[in-house]
């Protein structure tokens, strides 16, 4: 490696520090005007709290006192059907995907081998969900689902098994096979040799699954203003109404919107490892 | 396949398969199976069936006959309660909304992707040098992708707002240094010309770590002795770019290109947060329209026959990108 200029690394540096920068300043943003007076933010931008401006607690104990059975009900609903969703389609997901890995299929109608299932189940990833909008409203409310749990669950769900199916098959693919054979040699039935043997050891493969799912349903929009308009409503179709009908009172709507935002953030900074390997197999493979 | 003719241990035993392998063959693979044909494959055939008919909500089956005898074309079938119609679709050339909207979604993919490719292979290029902090920064890279789409637009909100943002104020700044009369005002958000550009920065803003990040990882696994030859060769920064890195990067690139514009082409969270839509309907994209027409207008059958235009746009752009790349890629062709 020849040695860097000086230039070369400052230019380096610059780049890195004004992308850090940008990508960091909206979340600055939203923090600290989550602590300004209404009157803050109708003067023109304040930037520092205490040199800028006095910041105040008050939005976020609003949020959490006055509102705080609200909030929590629709932090609560948002968990509820992402870790739903999340488990199903982790164990739903893992199957499939041991299935494709280690048994042989072969359709008859249509005719279609292990590579063209697997290719079958993530395309279905890449259907607009706009498209099951008009039958999911039909069927949903002939159901009654509308505004339930199960209902968000079920949506989410099938909208997160065909990545699920195909990182864990992907996964299973290096997973070496003797442990489950000889297992099986020893007399367990192969249901036993998944759970007891093949699960545990794919374990970063189920967590990589997991993050996803959840992340996933967790930021989901269309479904969830779709389906739900009281009970079952979740945090980003909350803040979506909070804009329409609050106007410029962004105190309030920031708070909500960080702490909307702060499980899933949090989650992607402790587990990066796991998210970076899914996205690169997701796209490597894909 | 691969998976098992890559180890013949396996062929053996699924071949002399026992009963009960047999059996969870089956069982493995069919909740999966069984969840996509009724939740997704059923769904869709049904979508079809609805977007030739009439069927709108609340309507009772009764109501809608009566409509479709009164209205005098298309078949109106005795016991269905609806009509067989291709009305849906003779209408949509002169439906000026959803024109915008179509051409929106393609703007939106397609200046959405250029950008996002074109930043996050460049930040991919800088992040593959070492540096201070490195790690620290591959892990900031991440957190605007975890973000809930709805609150990277609400930010966007707020950050674009003609007056009170921060980015009004350095404009505001910039006129008066510049001596302007009337300072500069961009009304990023209230302007139909303008607005469909600020939503494609803030998918932006979201999105280009994640190329980044996929082409870091190509970018790793190229090795130094390629970068080294070519250097003993007299090939300078830009060569080896254009010949060596740009070239082996190409399979990677075509990927993440395709996840994106996939991706871009379900937009609708954005769009609802930071511009609602407007001005009019100047940012409207199409699945924000489909769900309109849907769920506000409650017109399902036209509603549905939209969604397949979707659907057509989608399929349209993922077969001539990979067209295009068999093409440009020497190595697949042979």
């Amino acid at each position: 490696m020849t040695r860097r200029k000086w230039w070369q690394s400052a230019l380096l540096y610059a780049v890195v520090i004004f992308w850090c920068f940008i990508t960091l300043f909206p979340f600055y943003w939203l923090f600290t005007t989550s602590l300004k007076q209404p009157l803050h933010i109708s003067r023109g931008p304040k930037y520092v709290p205490f040199v800028d401006y006095q910041p105040t607690l008050e939005h976020w104990q609003y949020l959490f006192r006055e509102q705080g059975e609200t909030t929590i009900r629709h932090f609560r609903n948002s968990f509820i059907a992402a870790s739903g969703s999340t488990i199903l389609a982790v164990l739903i997901g893992s199957m499939a995907g041991y299935g494709l890995s280690r048994f042989r299929y072969s359709w008859r109608i249509p005719r279609w081998k292990n590579n063209d299932i697997a290719f079958w189940i993530i395309s279905q990833r890449f259907l607009p969900p706009a498209l099951f909008v008009v039958p999911f409203l039909m069927l949903y409310s002939a159901l009654g689902l509308v505004d339930t749990h199960i209902g968000l669950i079920i949506v989410y769900t099938m909208f997160n098994i065909p990545f699920a199916v195909w990182i864990m098959r992907d996964f299973f693919n290096t997973l070496p096979t003797d442990l489950e054979e000889s297992a099986l040699v020893d007399g367990a039935t192969r249901w036993q040799a998944f759970v007891r043997i093949v699960l545990p050891l794919s374990a970063p493969g189920l967590v990589s699954v997991a993050i996803f799912s959840f992340v996933f349903s967790w930021n989901e929009f269309l479904y969830a203003l779709m389906l739900t308009n009281f009970q079952a409503i979740t945090m980003p179709v909350l803040i979506a109404a909070q804009n329409n009908t609050r106007g410029i009172q962004w105190w309030f709507i920031s708070a909500l919107t960080l702490t909307a935002v702060a499980p899933v953030v949090i989650v992607g900074l402790l587990l990066e490892r796991f998210i970076t390997r899914g996205l690169v197999a997701g796209a490597i493979k894909g | 396949m691969e998976a098992t003719t890559s180890r013949p241990a396996h062929v053996e035993q699924s071949e002399g398969s026992t009963r009960e392998d047999r059996i969870m063959r089956r069982v493995f693979l069919s909740p999966a199976i069984i969840v996509l044909l009724l939740l997704s494959i059923f769904p869709l055939l049904w979508s079809l069936g609805i977007s030739f008919t009439n069927i709108q909500r609340g309507a009772t089956p009764d109501q809608s006959a009566v409509a479709a005898t009164t209205e005098g074309s298309g078949a109106a079938l005795p016991g269905l309660g609806f009509e067989v119609t291709l009305r849906n679709f003779a209408r949509m050339p002169q439906d000026q909304r959803l024109l915008t909207a179509a051409a929106n979604t393609l703007f939106y993919v397609f200046a959405g992707v250029i950008i996002q490719y074109v930043l996050g292979f460049g930040l991919a290029l800088v992040l593959n040098q070492e540096f201070f902090a490195r790690n620290v920064v591959r892990v900031i890279f991440l957190m605007p992708m975890m973000m809930t789409p709805v609150a990277a637009a609400y930010s966007g909100r707020m950050l674009f707002d003609s007056t009170l943002s921060p980015l009004a104020q350095l404009f505001r700044t910039i006129s008066t240094v510049l001596g302007l009369e009337r300072p500069i005002v961009v009304p990023w958000l209230t302007s139909g010309t303008v607005a469909p550009w600020t939503i494609v920065l803030i998918d932006s803003w979201q999105w280009t770590p994640f190329v980044t990040l996929i082409l870091l990882s190509g970018l790793q696994a190229i090795p130094d002795e390629i970068y080294e030859a070519a250097r003993v060769d007299g090939a300078n920064a830009l060569q080896i770019l254009r010949k060596i890195t740009f070239p082996l990067l190409l399979p990677l690139s075509a990927t993440v290109i395709l996840i994106r514009g996939l991706e871009i082409f379900k937009i609708i969270d954005v769009v609802v947060v930071a511009t609602g839509g407007g001005p009019g309907s100047a940012t409207e994209s199409l699945t924000m329209y489909i769900f309109k027409t849907a769920l506000t207008f409650g017109n399902y059958s036209y509603a549905a026959a939209i969604s397949f235009v979707l659907l057509v746009l989608v399929i349209i752009f993922a077969t001539v990108f990979l067209v295009i790349v068999r093409r440009l890629s020497p190595q697949a062709g042979s």
